[in-house]
Formats: structure tokens, C-alpha cells, sequence
């Protein structure tokens, strides 16, 4: 798929997704998901859309209604993943980890995974810096969300897209 | 890595006092998800490690909650700050409620 291709068919992606949430914001959700659904789908350009009420729910539950922006953290998965059991993870971040101001956690969260966030770092400044790296296992290709969170409250995102070709979670 | 809880902890060598050093962390679980079945049929249950802290010294360091998610044998890496000759240790424990210790000693080499 060429450059223009990819941009003119993530445009139709948000377009229709939010024609869909213009449509749902007619009543069937609670105000606090339209809202949500508002503001993840007016958050930098590419980055992913909520699929699903879950991760919408899960997001919610984390950071309520602080903007998720994307910077400050790195989410490094293979584009590929051979064999879903084991995908490999590395999150870094260049934020500073001081007792004045760092990161205390960081929440991983695979969109179409039976249990969607997956994991939770809760760190501490003695750790000097966000650097991680764990495997994960993956049921299909889908996006995966890194994100962190400040102790003065903000909230940064990194996203990859993984393409998973053996199903890990049976 | 075989027996159940059998863990390790890997430090470097040599730490200079103040180093940011990498720590690799691995446990021997079968972290299974509760959605596969035996060659026979039985639904095999959920069992993984839900919960690993880490102490450094007498201080809480970092705390992770893991799901099944984490392949089986979960391997983790994390940073510290080597500020301080003490022990640093870890403590998973699953959702059966088994707990399991692994520790490392954090030494600095003399100058």
C-alpha cells in the first residue's frame, strides 16, 4: 500500500469511527463514554482508535478524562510476530524519574486480547529510568498500547501495530 | 529453567556505586491463560504469576501486576539506581496464592 493510500484510508477509518460514535452519542452510551470516545478519537493524528467498549472501559478506569498524548515513551514490538505466545516488549521513556517528578506507572494494554491490559509497571524513582522489557502473548494482530503515567498527573502514549500470525491465547 | 518457581536474578558483575544497572529477572511458570484444554478434554485452569515485587534494601523499588498475558516462564528487565551495597530481591507471587524469593546482592567493586 502506497504512502497516499494509507493516509486517505486512515482518514476514512476516523471518518467512519466518528460517524460511528456520532451515531451512538444519539443515547446508548452513558455521557462519560462519549466523551472518552471524543476525545481518544480527537488525540494526535494516528493513533489508534478505542476498538471496543473493554479497552474503552479500561482506559477510562486508568485516566478518567486526563488527555492521553502521544510522546515521551517508547513501545518497541516486532511488526511481525511468528508465534503469539512469546512477543517480545521493550518500553522506554526519556521522562525524568526524580521524587519531584516522574513516572509511576506504565499500563500495557493489547486491544483485542481476552484480558486486555496485560500488565501494570508500577515503578518508583529508584529505578533511575523507564526501560522495560518483558514477552507477552498476543491472540491476533491487533494494536498494543503503551502508556505512562506521572505522578503529577500526566499521561503519555505509545502505540505499535503487531501482526500476529499463530493465535497465543488458544 | 524446570522446577516450578525456580527463579533467577542477574545483576552485572562489577557496579560502580551510583551506576544505573540493568537487572534480568526469570521464573520458571507455566502462566496458563484457563482457556486450553488437555489432550483429553480437561480444561486445563487458569494459574500465572499475578503480582512481583521488588525491594531494594528495605524499600519497595517497583511492584508489577501481571495477567496471563506474560508468556509462561516470564522473563522481566528493569533499571535501578545503585546507590546503596544491599540485597535486592523479589517476591512473585500466582494466582493460587504460591509465593516465590529470589534475591541478588548489589556490591560495589573498590576503587
Amino acid at each position: 500500500m502506497s504512502p497516499a493510500d494509507n493516509t486517505s484510508r486512515r482518514h476514512f477509518l476516523r471518518a467512519s469511527a466518528l460517524a460511528t460514535a456520532g451515531l451512538l452519542g444519539s443515547g446508548v452510551l452513558f455521557p462519560g463514554e462519549r466523551l472518552l470516545a471524543a476525545t481518544t478519537l480527537a488525540g494526535d493524528p494516528g493513533d489508534p482508535e478505542v476498538p471496543n467498549e473493554e479497552v474503552a472501559r479500561i482506559l477510562r478506569g486508568l485516566f478518567g478524562d486526563r488527555p492521553i498524548r502521544r510522546g515521551h515513551i517508547q513501545l518497541d514490538m516486532p511488526a511481525a510476530a511468528e508465534d503469539g505466545r512469546v512477543v517480545p516488549v521493550i518500553i522506554e521513556s526519556d521522562l525524568p524519574m526524580t521524587p519531584e517528578r516522574h513516572v509511576k506507572a506504565v499500563h500495557l494494554i493489547v486491544d483485542f486480547n481476552p484480558d486486555a491490559h496485560l500488565a501494570a509497571f508500577h515503578l518508583t524513582p529508584a529505578v533511575g529510568t523507564v526501560s522495560l522489557s518483558t514477552r507477552i502473548k498476543m491472540k491476533r494482530s491487533t494494536w498494543v498500547r503503551a502508556i505512562a503515567e506521572t505522578n503529577t498527573g500526566e499521561v503519555w502514549a505509545d502505540y505499535a501495530r503487531v501482526q500476529v500470525l499463530l493465535n497465543g491465547c488458544g | 529453567m524446570s522446577a516450578l518457581g525456580e527463579a533467577r536474578i542477574r545483576v552485572p558483575e562489577r557496579i560502580i556505586r551510583g551506576e544505573l544497572i540493568v537487572v534480568n529477572a526469570i521464573i520458571s511458570h507455566p502462566m496458563d491463560t484457563g482457556f486450553f484444554r488437555t489432550a483429553e478434554g480437561q480444561p486445563i485452569p487458569a494459574y500465572f504469576i499475578k503480582n512481583v515485587v521488588v525491594r531494594y534494601g528495605d524499600q519497595e523499588v517497583a511492584r508489577f501486576e501481571w495477567t496471563s498475558g506474560v508468556s509462561r516462564d516470564p522473563v522481566i528487565s528493569f533499571t535501578l539506581r545503585a546507590d546503596s551495597e544491599a540485597p535486592l530481591s523479589m517476591v512473585w507471587t500466582d494466582n493460587k496464592g504460591d509465593v516465590f524469593e529470589q534475591s541478588a546482592n548489589i556490591a560495589f567493586v573498590s576503587a
